[in-house]
C-alpha cells in the first residue's frame, strides 16, 4: 500500500509489483462486500429453491414449492397487494408533502438555509424504531390525539389509529420523507430565479410560472424521490409491524415473520425474491419514465 | 423630455438590512427607439434599476413612465417588456422554438399566428432552422440569439439587456455587438442594456448613462462622455487621463501645480479650484514655438505599442502620460528631455475641487 | 395585487410550518413524554420528573445493549473506513480491467432491500454458527456501511492535488512517507465523515440486526423494537431522547471538528 499513493493514474499495462500492490489494496473491501452481499444473494436464491421440510442448507432436491406457496396462496396475494398498496400511499403522500418543504429549501435565500436543510433532513439521524415509538405515542388509543379530542369532548370513544395500516401508513409517510426531501434537492438542479424570473418577464403569472416552469423543472427529482420511498416502503417491516400491531400483512413483515418466528426459511427467501422482483420491475418503470420526460 | 417614451424618475432603492441605498435618486429618460447603456463598475446598481425597471423588485421610491404612465403597480407579468439575462435563463426543458413561443402563449396568441412570429424571430436573429434544437446543443452565442428572439417575439415595449454580452469568448463578443446593434435598429425597439465595459457601451449605444455607486454620473452620447467628462469619475472610468487640481486665475485659465498654466475651455469662475484632465492620446510633441499649454520633461518610461508609442514624462512631481503616433518622425528616447503641448479644447474641466 | 402577494406568502409559510411540524414531531413528542411522571403511556404529561431517565440508567438489559451498540458501531466505522480507503484508492488511482465491475459491486447495496440482504446474510451466516454474534452483526453492518464509506473516501482523494504528492517525492520522500505524510493527512475529513457515517448507521441499524442477533449481541435498536411489541411506557422515551442526543452529538462534534459540509 506504500506505493499506492505514487502510482500512475493511468496506465493499463500495471507491472508485475503493482498488480500486486492493486490486489492487496482490493482483497479486503471485496471479500467483506462479497460475503455480505454478493454471497447473501446467491444463497438467498439457493434456498428459495429448497425444500421447507429440510434444513435450508441440507443439498437435497430442488424444488418450487415455496414459489407454488407464494404464487397460488390468496393470503400471500393479499400480501402483495396490501404491500403495493402501502408502498403506493406512502409514496404519494411522502412526495406531496415533501414537495414544498424541497422546493422551500431550494429556492429560500434565508440566512437560516442551512439550518432548516439539516433540521429537515435530521429525523435520519434517529433510529426508524425510535420514530415508530414517536407515532405510538402521536397516534395511540391513549396517545396525543385520542387524548386531546376526548379533553376536548369530540369523541368519547377510542379512535382506532394504530393497529392498523392508516397508522402504518402515516408513520412511514413522515419516516421516509427526509428521504423525500433530500432526492429531490438533489434532483432540483436545473431550477433556478432567473428562470422563473424570464418566464414572468414574458408574461406568466405566478401559477403559470409554477406549472410551466417550476413543476416540469422538478419533475426528475420528484420522480425520483417516489421511486426511492415506495421502493423503502415495500420493503420496510420495522414501522408496519409495531405499527400495525400484528395485523397488518405486507411482504416486509411475512418475511421477517417466516424468518425468525416460524424459521420457515425457503418461504422467507422466496418471499424475499419475490419482494426484490417487484422491486426491480418498479426500478425499470421508473427508468421509462425517466426517459419519457427526458424526451 | 416630457414625451420620452421611458421616464425613470428619482429611482431609489434600499435593499432591506442595508444601511446605503443601492440606486440613489437617479433619473434619465429615452426617446422612442433609442438604445442607452447603464454603464458603471461592478456593484453601483446597474442591474438593480434594470430589475426595478423590468418590475421584478420593487423602488423604494421613485416612478418608472412609460409613455406618461406609471408602471410601478404593475405586475411584472403584466409589463410587457423583455429581458435579456446575463447567462440567458432559457428554459432547459424546451426547444429553442416553445422557449421563443413561451410568451406568446402566456398572452394566448393563436397556433398558427404563433408559428409565423416564431420563425421570423429565428430568422432575424438569424437561427433559421434551429427551431427544433434543445437549449444544450445551441453554442453560446446561439444561445443569446435564441433569448433575444425569446424577449422580441412579444414585441415589447422596452428591451432589457444584463451584461449581454459578458459570457462569451472575446471574438464573439465583438460580432454579437454589431449583431444586437444591428437588431435594435432594425426593430426599433427602445431598448436600455447594462454593462461595465466601457468599449461596449461607447461602441453600441445611442447614448451613454454612467452610474458610479448607486449615483447617476452622467449621461450624454459617447462623444460627449468620452469628450466632456463632467466629473473626475466619469473621466477617471471612460479612458486614461491624467488629472491635475488647480485655481482659476483668469477666463480659461488656472493655476496648476507642476505644470504652471493651463488654458482650457468652460465655464469657472475666477479664483475658483479646479480639476482639469488631459488625455494621453490629445498630448502633441512641441514643433513650433507660441503655443499655449506647454510643459518641459524628462522621459522616464517608453513603451512602443505599435500604432503608439506611450511616454511616461516628469513634470514635476507627476508623471504625465503621452500616447505619441509612431509615424511622428524623430521618436524621443529614454532620459531625453521633451516639450508637450494641448490644445486648451483639449482640457477638460472634470470637476471643482471642494475646498 | 401586494396585498395578494402577501397573503400568498403568508399562506406558504404556515404551510411550510406545518410540514415541518409534522416532519419532527414524533421527535418532539417523544421529548415530551420522556419528563412524564407516570408508568404509563399518556398525554399530555402530568408534571414533570426525570424518572423515566434514571429506570433507563437502572435497566440492565438497556445498559448492556448500548454497550454493545457502541462497540459494534465502533468496530464497523474502523473496519469500512479501512476497507473503504483501500478500495477508493484502487479505484482512484488505478486503471485496471474489471474497474467497473468493482465499482458496480459497491454501488449495488445501494440498490438493494435491507430486507432481502438480511434474509441473505443471515442464511450465510447461520450455518458458520455467527448468528447473534459480535462477527455477525459487524459483517451484516459491513456490507451496507462500505459503500458509503467508499464514496465520501474517493470524493476527499479525488479532490486531492496529485502534483502535492510528486513534489514531496521530489523533495526526497520515499513513496511510503508521501502516503502516511501527505495523501493520508489530506484526505483525512473524508475518513472521518466516512467513519462517522458508518458508525451512525450501524448504531441505529435495525432491520438487518433484527434478523442476525436475538440475546447474545442484541444492539440498542432491536432491544428497544422487543421491547415495544409489549410496552410502550416512557421510559423508551427517555432512552429514545439518549439516542438522538447521541446521534445529534456525533454529528455536531464532526461539525465542529472539520466541519460537515467539508466531510460529506
Ligand atoms: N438582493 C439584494 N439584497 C441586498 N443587496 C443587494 C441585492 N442585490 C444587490 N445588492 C447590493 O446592491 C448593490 C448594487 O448591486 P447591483 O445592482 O447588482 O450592481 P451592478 O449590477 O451594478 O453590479 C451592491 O452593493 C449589492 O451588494
Ligand atoms: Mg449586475
Amino acid at each position: 500500500m506504500s506505493a499506492a499513493a505514487t502510482a500512475p493514474t493511468a496506465t493499463s499495462s500495471t507491472s508485475a509489483a503493482s498488480r500486486g500492490i492493486l490486489l492487496m489494496l482490493l482483497l479486503p473491501g471485496l471479500v467483506a462486500l462479497v460475503i455480505t452481499f454478493l454471497l447473501p444473494l446467491i444463497w438467498l436464491l439457493r434456498a428459495s429453491f429448497t425444500s421447507s421440510t429440510m434444513s435450508a442448507f441440507g443439498g437435497g432436491d430442488l424444488t418450487t414449492q415455496s414459489y407454488s406457496t407464494v404464487l397460488f396462496d390468496p393470503f400471500y396475494w393479499r400480501v402483495t397487494w396490501n404491500t403495493l398498496v402501502l408502498g403506493f400511499n406512502v409514496a404519494i403522500f411522502a412526495v406531496v408533502l415533501s414537495y414544498p418543504i424541497a422546493l422551500f429549501l431550494a429556492r429560500t435565500e434565508s440566512r437560516f438555509r442551512g439550518v432548516l436543510t439539516a433540521l429537515a433532513v435530521a429525523p435520519l439521524l434517529t433510529s426508524s424504531v425510535v420514530r415508530t415509538y414517536g407515532w405510538m405515542v402521536i397516534l395511540g388509543d391513549r396517545g396525543v390525539i385520542n387524548s386531546t379530542l376526548q379533553s376536548l369532548s369530540v369523541t368519547s370513544g377510542v379512535i382506532k389509529l394504530t393497529n392498523n395500516s392508516f397508522g402504518a401508513t402515516v408513520a412511514l409517510i413522515e419516516i421516509l420523507m427526509p428521504y423525500a426531501i433530500l432526492a429531490m434537492l438533489s434532483g432540483f438542479g436545473r431550477l433556478n430565479a432567473q428562470l422563473e424570473e424570464a418566464a414572468a418577464m414574458l408574461g406568466a403569472n405566478r401559477f403559470k410560472v409554477f406549472t410551466r416552469i417550476i413543476l416540469p423543472l422538478s419533475l426528475p427529482g420528484v420522480l425520483t424521490a417516489a421511486l426511492l420511498v415506495f421502493v423503502l416502503a415495500i420493503s420496510s417491516f420495522v414501522t408496519p409491524r409495531l405499527m400495525g400491531g400484528g395485523r397488518v400483512f405486507v411482504l416486509g413483515t411475512e418475511v421477517f415473520n417466516e424468518a425468525t418466528v416460524t424459521l420457515n426459511w425457503p418461504l422467507a427467501a422466496a418471499l424475499s425474491v419475490m419482494l426484490l422482483v417487484l422491486f426491480s420491475s418498479i426500478i425499470l418503470l421508473y427508468q421509462r419514465a425517466l426517459r419519457a420526460l427526458e424526451a | 423630455m416630457a414625451d420620452h417614451h421611458v421616464i425613470i424618475d428619482n429611482l431609489v432603492k434600499t435593499y432591506p438590512g442595508a444601511q446605503k441605498p443601492s440606486v440613489d435618486h437617479v433619473s434619465f429618460s429615452l426617446p422612442r427607439g433609442e438604445m442607452l447603456a447603464l454603464l458603471g463598475p461592478s456593484g453601483c446598481g446597474k442591474t438593480t434599476i434594470l430589475r426595478m425597471i423590468a418590475g421584478l423588485i420593487a423602488p423604494t421610491s421613485g416612478a418608472i413612465r412609460l409613455d406618461g404612465e406609471d408602471v410601478s403597480s404593475i405586475a411584472v407579468y403584466k409589463r410587457n417588456m423583455g429581458m435579456v439575462f446575463q447567462a440567458y435563463a432559457l428554459f432547459p426543458h424546451m426547444t429553442i422554438a416553445r422557449n421563443i413561443s413561451f410568451g406568446l402563449e402566456m398572452r394566448k396568441v393563436g397556433r398558427a399566428e404563433r408559428e409565423e412570429r416564431v420563425r421570423k424571430a429565428l430568422d432575424l436573429v438569424k437561427l433559421t432552422g434551429l427551431g427544433d434544437r434543445k437549449v444544450s446543443q445551441l453554442s453560446g452565442g446561439q444561445q443569446q440569439r435564441a433569448a433575444i428572439a425569446r424577449s422580441l417575439v412579444i414585441e415589447p415595449e422596452l428591451l432589457l439587456l444584463d451584461e449581454p454580452l459578458s459570457n462569451l469568448d472575446a471574438k464573439l463578443r465583438d460580432e454579437m455587438r454589431d449583431e444586437i446593434r444591428d437588431i435594435q435598429a432594425r426593430t426599433g425597439v427602445t431598448a436600455i442594456f447594462v454593462t461595465h465595459d466601457q468599449d461596449e457601451a461607447l461602441s453600441m449605444a445611442d447614448r451613454l448613462a454612467v452610474m458610479s455607486a448607486g449615483r447617476l454620473e452622467q449621461i450624454g452620447t459617447p462623444r460627449e462622455i468620452f469628450d466632456r467628462p463632467q466629473t473626475e469619475f466619469v473621466a477617471s472610468f471612460i479612458g486614461a487621463g491624467t488629472v491635475f487640481e488647480g485655481k482659476v486665475t483668469e477666463h480659461g485659465l488656472a493655476m496648476v501645480e507642476d505644470l504652471k498654466e493651463l488654458r482650457f475651455v468652460g465655464d469657472a469662475p475666477l479664483g475658483s479650484p479646479v480639476k482639469l484632465m488631459i488625455r494621453p492620446h490629445r498630448l502633441r510633441l512641441l514643433t513650433d514655438a507660441g503655443q499655449p499649454n506647454r510643459f518641459s520633461g524628462t522621459v522616464e518610461h517608453i513603451v512602443y505599442r505599435g500604432q503608439t508609442l506611450t511616454l511616461n514624462v516628469r513634470c514635476g512631481s507627476r508623471l504625465l502620460q503621452a500616447d505619441l503616433p509612431t509615424h511622428a518622425g524623430m521618436l524621443p528616447e529614454r532620459g531625453s528631455t521633451v516639450t508637450l503641448s494641448v490644445a486648451p479644447e483639449d482640457v477638460t474641466l472634470v470637476g471643482q475641487v471642494s475646498p | 395585487m401586494q396585498e395578494n402577494a402577501l397573503l400568498a406568502r403568508i399562506t406558504w409559510n404556515t404551510l411550510i410550518t406545518l410540514l415541518y411540524f409534522f416532519l419532527l414531531a414524533p421527535i418532539i413528542i417523544v421529548f415530551i413524554i420522556s419528563f412524564d411522571t407516570r408508568q404509563y403511556l399518556a398525554f399530555p404529561p402530568e408534571s414533570f420528573s426525570l424518572g423515566s431517565y434514571v429506570k433507563v440508567f437502572h435497566n440492565a438489559k438497556f445498559i448492556s445493549a448500548f454497550w454493545r451498540s457502541l462497540i459494534i458501531g465502533g468496530i464497523v466505522g474502523v473496519v469500512a473506513v479501512s476497507a473503504g480507503m483501500l478500495l477508493s484508492l484502487s479505484l482512484v488511482r488505478y486503471k485496471f480491467r474489471g474497474r467497473a465491475a468493482v465499482n458496480f459491486l459497491i454501488l449495488a447495496p445501494f440498490l438493494v432491500p435491507h430486507i432481502v440482504l438480511a434474509v441473505g446474510i443471515m442464511l450465510v451466516i447461520a450455518p458458520l454458527g455467527l448468528l447473534d454474534s459480535y462477527p455477525g452483526i459487524v459483517l451484516a453492518h459491513l456490507g451496507i456501511t462500505i459503500p458509503y464509506t467508499v464514496r465520501t473516501i474517493t470524493m476527499s482523494l479525488m479532490a486531492v492535488d496529485t502534483r502535492v504528492e510528486e513534489a514531496a517525492l521530489v523533495h526526497g520522500a520515499s513513496p511510503r512517507m508521501v502516503f502516511w505524510r501527505i495523501t493520508l493527512p489530506l484526505v483525512r475529513p473524508g475518513l472521518i465523515a466516512g467513519g462517522v457515517i458508518a458508525f451512525l448507521i450501524s448504531f441505529d441499524e435495525a432491520t438487518i440486526s433484527l434478523f442476525i442477533v436475538s440475546v447474545k449481541a442484541s444492539t440498542l435498536p432491536t432491544e428497544i423494537y422487543h421491547y415495544l411489541e409489549y410496552s410502550t411506557d416512557p421510559q423508551i422515551a427517555a432512552l429514545s431522547v439518549i439516542l438522538i442526543l447521541i446521534s445529534v452529538g456525533v454529528v455536531v462534534a464532526v461539525e465542529k471538528l472539520i466541519g460537515l459540509r467539508r466531510a460529506l
